[in-house]
This record gives C-alpha cells, sequence and structure tokens, in this order.
C-alpha cells in the first residue's frame, strides 16, 4: 500500500463519514445534469431532495466547492460550446441550455469564454471547415504506391 | 492569460507518446525537434483537441533535482496530475487489459472515483470521475 493511498483511505473516513448526505448531494447534482434546459432554483431543487434550501447550498459547497447555481451556470456555458461547435444557432443554443434571454446568455458566455456566443460559433465552424479541406487536400494529394 | 500547457515529466519521450497515444488514447499535437535528445513534444485529448495541451518535457534526464522530485512522489504513490474520466471503473478495466499497472483501483472518495495508474515514464497519473 503507497503512502498516498493510505492519505486517500483517512481522508474517506475523516472527510466523508455521512453517507446520507454525500447522497443527497450527488443525486442533485445528477438531477441539475439532466434537467439543464428547465428552470432550476435553489427553492425547487430542495424540494426534489426534501431538505431545506439553505442546508441544500452549505452542503453543495461543502462536498463540490461551488454553489449550486455557479455548477449550473458552469455546466450550461460546457453544453452551450458544444452545441455551438455542433452548429445550432446562438438564439436556439440559448433556450436549449436553460437561459431565459439571449442577451444574459451572450453576456455571461462573453465573460466566461472570452468570445460571444456567435464569434465562438464562427470560429468553431471555421477551424472544422478549415480541417475538412485539408483533409480532402491530403486525400487528393496522396500518390498511390 | 491563458492555461494553454502544462507539462508532464517523463524519462523517454518516445516512449512517453506511445503511451499517451496508442494506450490513453490522446493525440499528438506539436512535435518540434529542440536538440539532439529533446523535442517540444504535446498531446492533447482526442475530444477536446483545440484545449489544454500535454508537453511531454524530458526534465528528469537533463536536471538533477526534477529526477530527484519525480522519484520521490512516484515512490510514494502521488500523482503527478491527474485527468478527469467519465467512468473510471470502464477506463479501469480498459486499461487493466492493456497491461497498465495500477497503485489505486476505482475507489469512492466522497463526490469523486479515483484511481491511480503508472504511466511507465516515472510517473502515477490519477484519473478521477465526479459523482
Amino acid at each position: 500500500m503507497t503512502h498516498y493511498y493510505r492519505q486517500v483511505s483517512k481522508l474517506v473516513n475523516d472527510c466523508y463519514p455521512n453517507k446520507g448526505q454525500l447522497d443527497t448531494i450527488i443525486g442533485t447534482r445528477h438531477y441539475i445534469n439532466n434537467h439543464l434546459n428547465k428552470e432550476l432554483k435553489l427553492d425547487f431543487l430542495s424540494k426534489v431532495r426534501f431538505i431545506s434550501k439553505f442546508h441544500l447550498l452549505r452542503l453543495f459547497k461543502k462536498y463540490y466547492g461551488q454553489t449550486p447555481k455557479q455548477y449550473i451556470i458552469d455546466k450550461r456555458i460546457e453544453q452551450a460550446k458544444l452545441l455551438l461547435q455542433g452548429g445550432k444557432t446562438v438564439t436556439d443554443t440559448c433556450f436549449e441550455v436553460g437561459f431565459d434571454t439571449p442577451s444574459s446568455f451572450s453576456t455571461l458566455f462573453k465573460s466566461r469564454v472570452g468570445l460571444t456566443p456567435n464569434e465562438f460559433r464562427k470560429r468553431a465552424i471555421f477551424t472544422k471547415s478549415d480541417c475538412l479541406a485539408f483533409k480532402n487536400f491530403a486525400v487528393l494529394n496522396v500518390k498511390p504506391k | 492569460m491563458k492555461v494553454q500547457i502544462t507539462s508532464i515529466p517523463v524519462q523517454d519521450q518516445e516512449r512517453a507518446l506511445r503511451f499517451y497515444t496508442e494506450t490513453l488514447g490522446f493525440v499528438k499535437k506539436v512535435d518540434v525537434p529542440l536538440s539532439q535528445h529533446g523535442r517540444w513534444l504535446t498531446v492533447v485529448s482526442k475530444e477536446e483537441q483545440t484545449g489544454i495541451e500535454i508537453l511531454l518535457e524530458p526534465a528528469p534526464n537533463h536536471f538533477e533535482p526534477a529526477k530527484i522530485y519525480q522519484k520521490a512522489l512516484f515512490d510514494a504513490g502521488i500523482p503527478y496530475t491527474q485527468f478527469s474520466s467519465d467512468h473510471v471503473q470502464q477506463d479501469y478495466e480498459r486499461l487493466i487489459k492493456l497491461g497498465v499497472e495500477f497503485s489505486v483501483k476505482p475507489t469512492e472518495m466522497g463526490t469523486v472515483k479515483i484511481a491511480v495508474f503508472n504511466d511507465t515514464c516515472g510517473n502515477n497519473i490519477q484519473i478521477v470521475e465526479m459523482l
């Protein structure tokens, strides 16, 4: 057994003794992941897991290091990037990942990613078509042995 | 400032390239010869090829303190770095079949599941799945 494994085992016992709390918080995270396009207010999430909203907030922050709101925003931005890369429009993406308005989505996206959703989408499409053109060029220029 | 590259010290760049691409599934991104004994060699995640690059740097071969540090971490079983995994158990089973050695089998640790393997280049690497 390595020194690291002994430390991990100690941490598991010291920091995560309450299985019930863990199940509640892990269940909340799974619920968020599966309902990103829905309205996910703390009040609602706490009712889903039969827990007070302040307790949920404290536990989520304790176990995941982020508030549910921060986590939801990160997941939505991550999901939005995938949809935009796949060619979805900014408006469709906005609603599909659960943001209320395209303008608030764009502002938040820009602050997290450094590009507006439109710029990000154009760049992703350009990169994709560039790769395709390069592959076609390579295929056309391969000389048979 | 942006995070573009992180590095992992490796004892043999060619072997590291084989392990990180053929076994782990990363993709070679940049390969520039720098000297007779070293290359600027980076790999990226197959799913995120414009994402953060891992520089496979031969520091342990050229700088004694790097070699000592790497060995001390390795002997204690401490991971040099960690990668995220969608499913640690599946990755564990896939890598075991490819002959990869694990010092920590898939283990739940609160809200994550972890496992630690030997990258054959002097490092322990941890994979982490958020539960």
